[in-house]
């Protein structure tokens, strides 16, 4: 530090540096603002997802409440201008500096993001299990069947950044396991994405497991549900797209120009392709495809199975049998429905999520044969609609 | 409404700073223009008024931006103080009289100081120790009322003290209490400190571009340090007990002991830089604290203003150390008790207040031929150690959970002392921390200062001392960004 006399005379000499901070400063924040008032607004962030804020309106009951100042302070910042290329720099310095995780998610090795392990809802979770073993005990002549799709973190532990610790999935696995003994046949998941963990079985950008990962886990499950898979196509997998960016990139802020394929299976021999008529109930829509490729072109391309996620879809197929399957699930089963519908005269698929209608119901005038319940661990443990959905018969 | 926040600095600084500045120059021009000489001198007196204006009402504006129904609260209380300071002057030949008066303004303040921030507090004690149930309804506290009412105390008191000059201008005094750069998260301004800069101060562009450079330095150890090792404590604190290893404890405690540093002060720093904005000095009110040899030092350099408020009005008038030694603790014991309850209506932060007292106690009578012999190292850990064990105190909910987290850091709970996690929290914030430690201590602010004011190139090094301070900007504007990016996530429907 500069003492005395001499030290002085030289901060004085350094008004001029003064001046120049002050002419930054107030031409830093002039620039913004003014690029800020002649930047449209924007209703909607395709990276985000999600709906902007808008410019409130200025009334006396918003400023009473203090709902305007929310509303506005939240408009200035979704709307500020060069927004991803500010969260763009902002996640680069973090990196920088050794941080390896963003929102929830981690940048692991070779090029994979990783959605940390949830920590589960236990309360929630308990009546969950409650709530599927008094659904199974119903019906005790239909088999039900549990199949919980671990994690990227879980599986592919060691693409994690160095040193990286989460929660431990398989133990949160082996006591819901526990709980569902003697209700529900347990489809082990684990061993066989574990077995392939070196191929492509999770997105590197997305929470979601692939098709090739869906497929092996679909000829797991084929043998726990004795599945006659010689009756079914020989199939054959294809790219839909190469450009899909996942939704944790979108989360993290990561990798945000990374690009990867999303694959279907379709039968070799085009004559063995079952013909299906999914009805979507609430939407009162019906398609003859289990894909919906006007997803490819917007951000969320696994949205290519189905559309989507939807409350209840029927799937009628021409498969010779006559079992009528039930599905309850969330996301993942979306690119793993399309392997069982050989096997099924029915497929019900509801999304608890969004369902309202009675499930007994369903079981009654479908003539349900057998009960899959199909979730990813994260989603699974922190799931808030299961029980309500299955206890909605007891409480009309 | 924060100073670390898009709004404050693209909509509030940006429209006070033109009215604060433009306005009155455009005026005096127009003035001028018109064949009007000296407007500018002949004029100073209307343009410092309208300057004061602006200021205020500024400041009303974001005093009400969270609450706004306090701002009768706000107004009550310019009001009461004022004309109660007027009292108080009125009756300064007659002791008695003036002395009434003063108790009766000392005695409403802490008392709507009381009311809206030790009323749950209060009662909940009253209804834990007593077999009584009185129900209450916790009012969302006024933003700065421990600050600003300390204020206000500090005007009252001198003015019966005969130190100052009771303020006659309503406008003036409106600006002492509510200036929006100290209002919400001080420094406590004392009204002597000030008094002559309410009507008669001088704003400079160098003095402005000094500002600039405290406000981004605030700004920045807010932003950039404090937000960001705050999450680092905020998953230990997070963390399973049973998962939490004695090094994750430590880390975890010293990410908040960083995270309230830079955090406090970084609000101190732009206090002081948005002061000098427009043209007002404050005083410092840290001064590096982790680098104290000892508990005196350390609140010697720890919230200057407020110990110095609490000495001024507490301790000396209670007789200070020039009482007998019992009486001596007793003070002490009383002033630190208060400054523990003044940061918290908990009893975790009356704890707090009271370990320092003892600690302050213990090196003065006890430690302190011993302490000036031990090696300086041993000093600085000594302190630091028993610092950061404060934290625990203030930072737990209660105070059971502070023996918790106490005894996760001695590892009195066995959970390991070095583990995976910990070493992941050490590891993945790496040149955080070293930031951290070198910021918490005067070398590179002396070193850096250093360069830039040594001789020579004079021109060249203030481009770059500007650049840095640029970049520092913008990065603050990134992070403040990105706090917004809420990517809503769709898979989880």
């Amino acid at each position: 530090m500069m003492r005395g006399k001499e030290g002085r005379k030289r901060r004085i000499k350094f008004s001029q540096g003064k001046q120049m901070i002050a002419v930054m400063f107030g031409g830093i924040v002039a620039f913004i603002c003014l690029v800020n008032l002649i930047t449209r607004d924007k209703s909607f962030s395709e990276k985000e997802n999600r709906m902007l804020e808008q410019k409130p309106e200025l009334t006396a009951a918003g400023i009473e409440s203090g709902r305007f100042m929310d509303q506005y302070e939240s408009y200035k910042s979704d709307q500020f201008a060069g927004r991803n290329l500010w969260v763009s720099l902002k996640t680069n310095v973090d990196l920088l500096l050794g941080k390896r995780e963003s929102n929830g998610v981690f940048k692991g090795k070779e090029g994979y993001l990783l959605e940390d392990i949830a920590v589960p809802n236990q309360e929630q979770l308990d009546e969950n299990l409650k709530a599927m073993k008094e659904f199974s005990s119903d019906y005790s002549n239909v088999p039900f069947y549990m199949l919980l799709v671990p994690n990227a973190a879980n599986i592919l532990s060691d693409k994690l950044p160095p040193l990286a610790v989460t929660e431990d999935q398989e133990k949160q696995f082996e006591d819901i396991k526990k709980t569902l003994q003697g209700e529900y046949v347990w489809v082990d998941a684990q061993k066989a994405l574990r077995k392939h963990k070196d191929e492509e079985i999770y997105y590197r950008t997305d929470h979601h497991w692939t098709t090739l990962g869906a497929n092996y886990v679909y000829q797991e499950l084929a043998k726990y549900m004795e599945l006659d898979t010689s009756k079914a196509p020989e199939l054959e997998p294809y790219a839909v797209t190469a450009d899909f960016n996942g939704t944790l990139s979108a989360t993290s802020g990561y990798k945000s120009g990374y690009k990867e394929p999303i694959y279907i299976y379709g039968a070799k021999d085009l004559k063995d392709e079952v013909e299906i008529v999914v009805t979507y109930t609430d939407e009162q829509r019906k398609t003859a495809t289990l894909y919906d490729s006007s997803k490819l072109k917007g951000k969320d391309k696994y949205a290519v199975f189905f559309g989507g996620n939807f409350s209840v879809m029927n799937i009628r197929t021409t498969a010779d049998s006559t079992d009528r399957l039930l599905l309850v699930k969330d996301s993942y089963a979306n690119c793993l429905i399309p392997f069982l519908v050989p096997y099924y005269r029915e497929i019900i698929v509801i999304d608890p999520r969004y369902y309202y209608g009675d499930i007994y119901q369903v079981m009654k005038e479908n003539k349900i044969t057998s009960v899959l319940f199909l979730y990813n661990g994260n989603t699974f443990v922190e799931d808030k609609s299961i029980s309500g959905v299955l206890e909605s018969h007891e409480t009309e | 409404m924060l100073f670390s926040s898009i709004v404050f600095l693209f909509t509030f600084l940006p429209i006070i700073l033109v009215l604060y500045y433009l306005v009155p120059r455009i005026y005096v021009n127009i003035l001028s223009s018109r064949g009007i000489k000296n407007a500018k001198e002949r004029y100073y007196p209307a343009v410092r008024t309208y300057k004061n204006i602006v200021v205020l009402s500024g400041s009303l504006i974001f005093y009400a931006w969270g609450e706004p129904v306090y701002l009768f609260l706000m107004v009550f209380s310019i009001l009461f103080n004022y004309i109660s300071g007027l009292d108080i002057a009125r009756n300064l030949k007659n002791k008695e009289k003036a002395k009434r008066s003063l108790i009766y303004n000392v005695g409403v303040n802490l008392l709507i100081l009381g009311f809206f921030k030790y009323e749950g507090f209060l009662l909940d004690s009253i209804n834990a120790v007593l077999p009584v149930d009185i129900p209450f309804r916790e009012l969302p506290l006024p933003i700065g009322i421990s600050f600003y009412t300390f204020q206000i105390l500090s005007y009252i008191i001198d003015v019966y003290r005969g130190e100052v000059e009771v303020q006659k201008n309503l406008i003036d005094f409106a600006v002492y209490v509510t200036m929006f750069p100290q209002l919400i998260a001080g420094p406590i301004v004392q009204y002597a400190d000030i008094d002559r800069q309410l009507h008669a101060r001088k704003e400079t562009i160098e003095n402005f571009g000094e500002g600039t450079l405290f406000f981004i330095r605030g700004l920045s150890k807010k932003v950039l340090l404090a937000n960001t090792i705050g999450m680092v404590f905020q998953k230990v604190s997070l963390m399973d007990a049973e998962q939490v290893s004695v090094l994750s404890a430590w880390l975890g405690c010293a990410a908040y002991t960083f995270q309230i540093y830079f955090d406090f002060s970084g609000y101190s720093d732009m206090a002081v830089g948005l002061g000098k904005m427009l043209g007002f000095e404050f005083k410092k009110n840290f001064f590096y604290p982790y680098v104290s040899t000892s508990i005196t030092e350390f609140w010697r350099r720890w919230h200057i203003s407020l110990s110095t408020w609490f000495r001024d009005y507490v301790y000396i008038p209670l007789g200070g150390n020039r009482v007998s030694k019992r009486a001596h603790v007793r003070n002490i014991m009383v002033v630190w008790m208060l400054t523990g309850l003044w940061h918290g209506a908990a009893w975790n932060f009356v704890i707090w207040g009271l370990y320092y007292g003892i600690l302050l106690l213990i090196e003065k009578y006890i430690l302190a031929d011993v302490i000036e012999k031990i090696p300086t190292a041993v000093r600085h850990i000594y302190c630091l150690a028993l610092v950061m064990i404060g934290w625990v105190f203030f930072f737990s909910p209660t105070l059971g959970s502070a023996v918790d987290y106490l005894k996760l850091m001695v590892g009195a709970e066995g959970h390991g002392f070095i583990d995976k996690q910990g070493l992941y929290i050490l590891m993945t914030n790496g040149w955080m921390w070293v930031m951290l430690v070198l910021g918490s201590t005067p070398a590179v602010h002396d070193f850096y200062e250093g360069f830039i004011y040594s001789k020579g190139q004079a021109k060249m090094k203030a481009a770059v001392n500007c650049a840095i301070y640029a970049i520092l900007f913008l990065l603050c504007v990134a992070y403040l960004v990105t706090e917004s990016y809420n990517p809503f996530l769709y898979f989880r429907f």
